[in-house]
């Protein structure tokens, strides 16, 4: 199982582009590989990733490490995703601006940004899916997404306040009515 | 003469930082603005402007990345490791706890309730980084397509995100390289 996790995650540090919620399509791909987690179990480490310092993607790859074979494959999981940016990283130290002006890492990135957003995409839709659409009580679930997505875009971005919200909600909502 | 800074001052900026990095995301250029730039002049603003340009072109997360870079102008290879350490270690140690903590509650219906909310959340948060990764994305028609068919790609088959990710960056280079010769042939 180390191995699966070192190569999995070192994989996710490789090919993920775009920053922490990059790495998810990558995480939920592999709830359809392993028994590691399961999709739902993922939502619930992308909130507490958000909830929690640190990186959300380093938090939830600790967490997916966790799920997956305790603390010593969290450890695994978090150092290998790190692993491909240091060696990369300090490669492209020593060539710093030659790098970002370079005609083909400009043409490979003019394809990897909708890519990596198609990606994401993608699961944004398949989280809609089982979140939303096949949640229990699913008719309010729509109007509570609905409403939340609306005041994302005209309110407030702020993860942490969106987090809080919706759980006050999910429990005034699902107890007390 | 700049003065050689430590690795233990390194360690602890970037400690520092990944502390207080709430919520994830697009808020680590202001605090390594205010942590390296105003606090420790480590660096000038339009330095770590670029590094952050860097840091989004690169593999990985942005956060990391951007700490190897520093870490690497500041005390070369050693200085990226223990960047990289510091702003890993407490998303790691937080999670390694926590984790343990939340699976006692999970089966509390309050609790339950609550994840039924935040889930909901989460969809919400996600389409709001695909909308903050689309606008930087998709600037004309070419970028409009590799979105759409990758999109289809992701949705109706089961290949790993990773080919999908070199074969795009194939068809990126491939489609520049046509684009170049074509507007040269045209001049």
């Amino acid at each position: 199982m180390y191995f699966s996790l070192f190569y999995e995650f070192f994989k996710i540090g490789l090919f993920s582009f775009g920053g922490g919620y990059a790495t998810l399509p990558f995480l939920y791909n592999l709830t359809q590989i392993y028994n590691w987690y399961t999709p739902q179990e993922l939502t619930q480490m992308v909130a507490v990733a958000t909830i929690t310092p640190g990186p959300v993607g380093i938090n939830v790859a600790t967490y997916a490490g966790m799920k997956a074979g305790g603390m010593f494959a969290a450890f695994v999981a978090t150092g290998s995703e790190i692993l491909p940016p240091l060696i990369i990283g300090i490669i492209v130290s020593k060539l710093l601006k030659k790098f970002s002006d370079n005609f083909y890492v400009q043409a490979s990135l003019w394809a990897l940004k909708p890519t990596s957003c198609a990606l994401l995409a993608a699961v944004a839709i398949q989280l809609f899916c089982s979140n939303v659409i096949s949640a229990p009580h699913k008719i309010l679930a729509s109007i509570f997404f609905t409403a939340l997505l609306i005041y994302s875009v005209v309110k407030n971005k702020d993860p942490l306040i969106l987090i809080l919200i919706s759980a006050i909600s999910g429990i005034v909502l699902l107890k007390l009515i | 003469m700049e003065k050689r800074v430590s690795l233990a001052e390194i360690f602890f900026a970037f400690l520092y930082s990944g502390l207080i990095l709430l919520g994830g995301g697009y808020i680590i250029l202001p605090i390594l603005q205010s942590e390296l730039v105003e606090k420790r002049n480590w660096l000038t603003a339009d330095e770590l402007m670029d590094y952050y340009a860097v840091s989004q072109s690169l593999p990985g997360l942005i956060a990391i990345n951007i700490s190897i870079l520093v870490g690497y102008k500041l005390r070369g290879k050693w200085g990226s490791i223990v960047g990289a350490v510091g702003i890993t270690f407490f998303a790691f140690w937080a999670i390694v706890l926590l984790a343990s903590v939340i699976s006692n509650f999970v089966d509390n219906p309050y609790v339950q309730c609550a994840f039924w909310g935040i889930e909901i959340a989460v969809v919400v948060l996600i389409i709001g980084a695909v909308r903050e990764m689309w606008s930087k994305a998709v600037v004309d028609i070419g970028s409009g397509v590799v979105f759409l068919i990758s999109l289809l790609i992701m949705l109706f088959t089961k290949i790993s995100p990773a080919y999908v990710i070199i074969a795009s960056a194939v068809v990126g280079i491939l489609y520049k390289m046509i684009e170049r010769k074509y507007t040269e042939e045209n001049k």
